[in-house]
């Protein structure tokens, strides 16, 4: 059985979540391909639900957007959300994304990828290169990888852009075989 | 290695949630608990490298948890979560032992560098534990054995004096272990590869001593038919060790004192001298001083011997050593007997740790030989030893032979052996101390 046959289907789907151009969620999708080398389908935008709003942070509660990804009646066997909002957790002031560790639905913001130290605004070809990075390193939290200690891996913890702007936009041996191993055994996850 | 451990204490599911799903995705083994009695019922299951501690939880409070965590595990570093405008409470935690305080929301970053910087203090830590242990599991030093902090230091008295050449004097009761001591001087020294030769000086009558030590030339005496190099001649290149220093004969005094001043002597008999050297140790039990005072020992030979001088402590002075020792020959006087016993029980070590030996190691050494040999299961209990504590001081057979009487006794005997510690001896006599109190009512026993 040869690999495409098996993954003919995209696995992977991407919602656009809330306003957000086009441009973004075509880049991540092509990196996902690029670097996983498994089709990406991208999914008519969807609303956040209201309850996701942490009105006395002005935030997104990105464990609740999880949920409602989660429970999308789709058949994907995997969800990434991508938003312009900035989301957070309860206990963190900002995350760049979140996703459940060898679960089905990640989430990322953009929010905070378009601006340098200072705040002024970067290269919009570094802005797709953050953009990428997130969303291929939450995905590999949905195929159970760790954080990865190699510090030119994608799966090294970065929750500053000085740390996601040193880490490579690829995982080290290691991860990429973990993510090969889930990714054919497994292509049609529940 | 083995996967860190953390545990997550709050009430509140989402922050237990997240902070959960975090240090997961950082490869660390969590567990959650919603409360603090869950929590500490999971810390006795369980030992954590990392707790992160809510500080205000409905059953019971943070601190408290914290308190426990750090009696009954002091190593487990503790953060405490408090949420904004209560920091002077997790600043009190700190006071109490919390190692570092996260103030809800954080940086994620901040809670990175956090956990790195304490499992990294964590393993200094250990690594700092591990190697106190290993330095002070030094227990056995050549052939002796020792953890307590007086035998300790005589490990490293031995290595300084080993390496110098000169003469030493080794005082202490008994069988304490003068010999093994000299034995490991001998061992450490430069002439490690030359003999060791002992004499106990005590064992020999005054005549055969001198044969022994200086040696003889055929026909220097009727039975004298070959020549017969002596201990001094056998030593030669290597260690001389004299145990019992303190019976040696006056006469015998000057031509020891002699040869250590000229390092030659002539066998008995002989009329060439012979050219020694060795390193000359020296042992006694007895007060030399007093000996002097006395005029049984000769000042002139005393400072000759005594340029160096080691004490080798009691056994009741280290009584910590008592389970160590035990073990020790318990395992060699098992081998030597091929009988299956392989432990001695708590109480057992408690009894030997209240006894006095005042015979010291060797009286030890010889009490577990004869409880091995002597011995019915595999466990040697209290009761195997209780020839030690027979015929004691005073007791006289005749005037106990009720059983009361050797209860009385025994009892008695018991309580000033622990100088009157009430709890300590009745653990040893295993009853429980308000029956101590009725016995000590009941045979009016006082302190002595
Ligand atoms: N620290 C020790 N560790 C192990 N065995 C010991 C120790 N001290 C004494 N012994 C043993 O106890 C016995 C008496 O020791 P010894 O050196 O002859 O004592 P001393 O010369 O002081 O009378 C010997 O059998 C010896 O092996
Ligand atoms: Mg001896
Ligand atoms: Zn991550
Ligand atoms: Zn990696």
């Amino acid at each position: 059985m040869s690999h495409k046959s098996l993954l003919s289907k995209a696995p992977i789907a991407i919602f656009p979540l809330g306003k957000m151009g086009n441009l973004i969620p075509v880049v991540v999708a092509a990196n996902i391909q690029g670097v996983l080398n498994i089709p990406v389908k991208i999914e008519e935008p969807r609303e956040i639900p209201n309850e996701c709003y942490m009105n006395h942070r002005r935030q997104y509660d990105a464990g609740l957007i999880l949920r409602f990804l989660r429970d999308l009646e789709i058949e994907y066997p995997y969800v990434l959300g991508i938003t312009s909002v900035d989301i957070s957790l309860p206990i963190f002031t900002y995350v760049f994304g979140e996703a459940e560790l060898g679960g089905r639905a990640a989430v990322m913001s953009i929010y905070r990828l378009d601006r340098d130290a200072h705040g002024g605004h970067v290269s919009e070809s570094l802005f797709f290169e953050r953009a990428a990075k997130v969303a291929l390193h939450e995905l590999g939290h949905l195929f159970s990888l760790y954080h990865c200690n190699n510090h030119s891996c994608l799966m090294q913890f970065s929750a500053k852009l000085e740390t996601l702007d040193t880490i490579p936009l690829y995982f080290c041996e290691r991860c990429k075989f973990l993510i090969q191993r889930i990714i054919y055994q497994n292509p049609q996850k529940p | 290695m083995a996967k860190i451990r953390v545990l997550v204490v709050d009430d509140e599911l989402i922050v237990r949630e997240s902070l959960v799903g975090w240090l997961r995705k950082t490869g660390y083994d969590v567990e959650s608990a919603s409360g603090g009695k869950e929590a500490l019922r999971k810390l006795q299951e369980a030992e954590y490298d990392l707790v992160f501690l809510d500080i205000k939880m409905p059953d019971i409070s943070g601190i408290e948890v914290l308190q426990r965590i750090k009696e009954q595990s002091p190593q487990t570093m503790v953060v405490m979560i408090t949420a904004y405008g209560s920091v002077e409470t997790a600043v009190e935690a700190m006071k109490l032992g919390a190692n570092d305080y996260l103030m809800k929301p954080f940086e994620p970053e901040y809670l990175l560098v956090l956990v790195e910087k304490l499992l990294n203090q964590k393993k200094i830590i250990e690594e700092n534990i591990m190697l106190k242990e290993q330095i002070s599991k030094r227990v056995r030093y050549q052939d002796l054995i020792g953890a307590s902090s007086c035998m300790q230091e005589l490990f490293e008295i031995i290595e300084e004096v080993a390496s110098v050449d000169s003469p030493v004097l080794i005082r202490g009761e008994t069988g304490t272990g003068k010999e093994l001591v000299a034995k490991a001087i001998h061992a450490k020294s430069e002439r490690k590869f030359g003999p060791f030769v002992a004499i106990n000086c005590g064992a020999f009558p005054e005549n055969l001593l001198e044969t022994e030590l200086f040696g003889y030339e055929a026909g220097a005496f009727t039975g004298a038919v070959k020549t017969r190099k002596g201990r001094l001649e056998l030593a030669h290149g290597g260690t001389l060790f004299l145990d019992e220093i303190g019976e040696i004969p006056l006469k015998m005094q000057v031509d020891l004192l002699r040869v250590l001043e000229e390092k030659r002597f002539q066998r008995i008999g002989g009329r060439d001298f012979i050219s020694i050297d060795f390193r000359f140790i020296s042992a006694t039990h007895k007060n030399l001083e007093e000996e002097i005072k006395r005029g049984a020992f000769r000042k002139d030979l005393y400072f000759r011997l005594n340029v160096i001088e080691i004490e080798v402590p009691p056994l009741r002075e280290r009584k910590e050593d008592i389970p160590l020792l035990a073990q020790h020959f318990l395992a060699r006087f098992r081998k030597e007997t091929n009988k299956p016993v392989n432990a001695l029980s708590k109480d057992a070590l408690l009894f030997l740790q209240s006894y006095d030996w005042p015979g010291n190691v060797r009286e030890l050494e010889n009490a577990i030989e004869r409880a091995v040999v002597l011995a019915k299961g595999t466990v040697l209990t209290k009761k195997d030893f209780s020839f030690l504590t027979k015929g004691f001081e005073g007791m006289d057979e005749q005037e106990c032979k009720s059983l009361e009487a050797v209860e009385k006794r025994h009892i008695e005997k018991i309580l000033h052996e622990c100088e009157w510690n009430i709890s300590k001896a009745a653990r040893i006599l295993e009853i429980n101390r308000t029956t101590l109190h009725n016995k000590i009512k009941k045979y009016n026993l006082k302190p002595a």
